[in-house]
């Protein structure tokens, strides 16, 4: 029996209590009728959200345990590489632990010389899982790929991909690839809302009136009423919209592909890209929150143009890639007073060396890209390959997380 | 949504995000005539002074002592409504019951009525009591979350290595999956829990009343006072949003504070003295507990003098976490627009308190 018939005929599939399928039905009317937009994956006209992963909303395990009752569903085998850092315990799950049925870890290794010894077996790899942990990651995954054509699957630990790709890696492009989009969004959405919090009730202030002793009543602000500009809304900036929601905040989105969250509750307005998207977005927003990743089309986004243009007393916030924001741009900003302040939890270098004048502007809180680092983080991510992805390249099931390496997302 | 109200009706209490403006076709039935307890020149009670108020209703004098209100003169007119936004009203406005018979309803702008109640304010049966609950909550539920992330990203080390331009990555407490407890889940409680949802938090609520909020949408367990040491080895953030009274005065003691869960946080936006200050600070000093965000303290302004002041794990605001440049403002015109309206027709005033127990 074929295993997407198997599974679509079982009623309960997932060990903990799911808050709606992934693997939802196609009607169009019944994704329609999410109206409550806090727990329900965001309609989607085009039907395409199926394919993502989030943490917090989607339905776990339920191929893993496909392949436990069913070991007949298995239309293939896994005979994985691991690009990963020699010591990496985050991998644990992939490394050590036990894989689901049709799977074999071949080898581990940081560069193509590890896996010389499997250049000449019969078994030949057919999915390389590739850790950001791995030094030159960017220069060795190509070399991977042209020595072993078998590789049918990349998957990528983290949800960024801008450390591996590389116009080599363009040329591999026919290869699907996949990542930890969705693993990491709901820290991040915290983070949001502390560093919006942060400004509102002028923490900083109260540090220093601590400091001195200094017991003097002044005013706060609300996050109640206040505009969300989200630029790049994927899965970390639904995330915080979906927070900031509660919090009575109004959502402003900025997306490639706005008609995909046209029908998204949780947002009030959503753009497309361009300059004047942006600007718009920029001129309507309280607090701004940066999500995007780092492609050719982003880079230097978020710059001089876009901060003249941002309301009094704006607050910026950039949880996606350093590289995607000018940084000179929004230092100006900064020391100038156009912006209240920033929250930047990325930078173009990281670390950032001391000589960086970012250091010294009393309005930025700076976090060492840490503010999803949580004990487990990377360890999930890597479970989240072998007990959601894996099982499904066995059975032959469409991939969650698909990436495309030419557009760097 | 609709927040559930204490009494499962929302007809009683008002709620700034949820509550429908008043709008009647009933005819007035009687004039209030105000006296109000306060500054003459309040710009917050403008909305009073200034504003338009029912047809046959009117202000008619303002103090802060005693002697701001000429009592023969006001006698002959009948005062039947004080409204309150003086910080030490308590002997005045008993001063004021007393010379003036006729006054049927007292309003405060505040929410804690601690300042104001008495055996004498008990006593006065005829009189109804009314409060601003309902119209900060959100606010200091924004507060509470804050605080909660303040310590789980540790914000304090943020600061700390930005002075010292040290990038030394650390790893982040997650709030999602985490407990906070409410102590005291009336309308601020349960805004805090609004949010602490939306985040992926367990919420534990502890109430006097805890079959009032059976089946509340938004709190997992809900606990009776006797249940508090329980809540405290359950919850990782303990938020105390209850009023001040003789009930309350004292509850978070050094043994509730033993039983605290591992790392756990205390947030105060109630009252002070509902906490054993003491003990917060041995269990502060000691590590016992985690940290604390105080928005109140038992004596205000702080004192220079107290430890708190100087305790790293202690994120101190001056009573202030609800203070908006509006909300005094927003307070008087919920008094004008809501229950004044109320009041004249007859109707069912909201957001009325048990005298009796002080909230």
């Amino acid at each position: 029996m074929r295993a997407s018939s198997l599974l679509r005929s079982l009623k309960v599939v997932s060990r903990r209590s799911p808050i709606n399928p992934v693997v939802c039905s196609f009607h169009s009317s019944s994704l329609r009728a999410a109206t409550n937009g806090v727990t329900t994956p965001h309609a989607d006209p085009q039907l395409k959200n199926y394919k993502f992963w989030n943490r917090e909303e989607s339905t776990p395990g339920q191929f893993s345990y496909l392949l436990e009752i069913s070991p007949e569903s298995i239309q293939k085998e896994a005979r994985i590489i691991s690009l990963t850092a020699p010591d990496d315990e985050a991998n644990h799950a992939l490394h050590e632990g036990a894989l689901p049925m049709g799977c074999r870890l071949l080898g581990t290794g940081s560069t193509l010389q590890d896996f010389n010894e499997l250049r000449n077996s019969d078994q030949q790899p057919n999915v390389v899982f590739v850790s950001p942990s791995c030094p030159k990651a960017r220069v060795q995954l190509p070399l991977v790929l042209a020595a072993f054509p078998t590789i049918e699957w990349i998957h990528c630990r983290s949800a960024g991909i801008d450390f591996v790709v590389s116009d080599a890696l363009v040329g591999y492009k026919h290869i699907p690839c996949t990542n930890a989009k969705g693993q990491f969004s709901s820290s991040l959405a915290e983070y949001t809302m502390m560093a919006c919090s942060y400004f509102a009730k002028d923490l900083p202030r109260l540090m220093r009136q601590k400091k001195e002793k200094n017991w003097a009543k002044y005013e706060v602000e609300e996050l109640r009423g206040k505009t969300m500009g989200i630029v790049g809304y994927g899965d970390i900036g639904r995330a915080c919209a979906k927070i900031a929601h509660v919090y009575g905040m109004k959502i402003v989105a900025l997306r490639r592909n706005p008609s995909i969250s046209e029908v998204d509750p949780l947002c009030d307005v959503v753009y497309g890209t361009g300059k004047s998207s942006l600007n718009k977005l920029m001129s309507e927003s309280d607090y701004i929150v940066c999500s995007a990743p780092s492609t050719v089309e982003t880079r230097g986004m978020v710059n001089a143009d876009a901060f003249k243009a941002v309301k009094e007393n704006a607050v910026f916030i950039n949880l996606g890639r350093g590289p995607v924001v000018d940084e000179k741009a929004l230092i100006e900003a900064l020391k100038t007073g156009r912006l209240r302040g920033a929250a930047l939890d990325v930078f173009i270098e990281e670390p950032l060396p001391p000589e960086s004048e970012f250091w010294d502007v009393s309005n930025v809180l700076i976090s060492p890209h840490n503010m999803d680092q949580t004990g487990s983080f990377m360890h999930e991510a890597t479970e989240f390959f072998v007990n959601e992805n894996l099982p499904r390249f066995v059975c032959g099931e469409d991939l969650l997380n698909p990436v495309d390496v030419e557009i760097g997302y | 949504g609709i927040l559930y109200a204490m009494d499962g009706s929302n007809k009683k209490y008002y709620n700034r995000e949820t509550s429908i403006p008043f709008s009647s076709d009933g005819d007035i039935i009687k004039e209030a005539k105000i006296l109000s307890l306060g500054k003459a020149d309040d710009i917050n009670n403008e909305p009073l002074y200034k504003g338009q108020l029912p047809e046959g209703s009117r202000l008619l004098a303002v103090g802060l002592v005693l002697e701001d209100f000429d009592i023969p003169a006001l006698k002959l007119q009948e005062p039947n409504v004080i409204f309150i936004s003086s910080s030490y009203p308590r002997e005045v406005f008993l001063q004021l019951l007393d010379a003036f018979p006729t006054i049927e309803w007292m309003h405060s702008r505040s929410t804690g009525i601690d300042h104001i109640q008495s055996k004498g304010l008990a006593a006065a049966e005829h009189v109804v009591v009314t409060n601003s609950k309902g119209c900060y909550s959100s606010t200091l539920a924004e507060y509470t979350l804050m605080a909660c992330a303040y310590f789980a990203k540790d914000l304090p080390r943020l600061m700390r290595q930005k002075q010292h331009k040290d990038w030394s990555k650390y790893e982040v407490l997650e709030l999602r999956g985490a407990t906070l407890g409410v102590v005291g889940y009336g309308d601020i409680g349960r805004a805090a829990s609004k949010l602490a949802k939306a985040y992926g938090m367990k919420v534990i609520a502890l109430r006097r009343n805890p079959t009032l909020s059976k089946g509340c949408p938004i709190c997992d367990k809900v606990y009776g006072v006797d249940q508090l040491n329980t809540l405290m080895s359950e919850s990782d953030y303990v938020l105390v949003a209850a009023p001040l009274t003789d009930a309350t005065r004292g509850l978070i003691d050094a043994d509730a504070i033993a039983h605290a869960k591992k790392d756990a946080v205390l947030i105060n936006v109630g009252r002070g003295p509902i906490i054993d200050e003491d003990a917060l600070i041995d269990a502060l000093s000691n590590g016992k507990l985690k940290g604390a965000g105080l928005d109140v303290t038992t004596l205000e302004p702080l004192p220079t003098e107290s430890p708190l002041w100087e305790l790293d794990n202690v994120l101190l605001s001056p009573h202030n976490m609800d203070v908006t440049a509006t909300f005094l403002r927003e307070s008087t015109e919920f008094f004008v627009n809501e229950n004044l309206e109320r009041f004249v027709r007859g109707e069912f005033l909201l957001n009325q308190v048990d005298k009796v127990a002080g909230y």
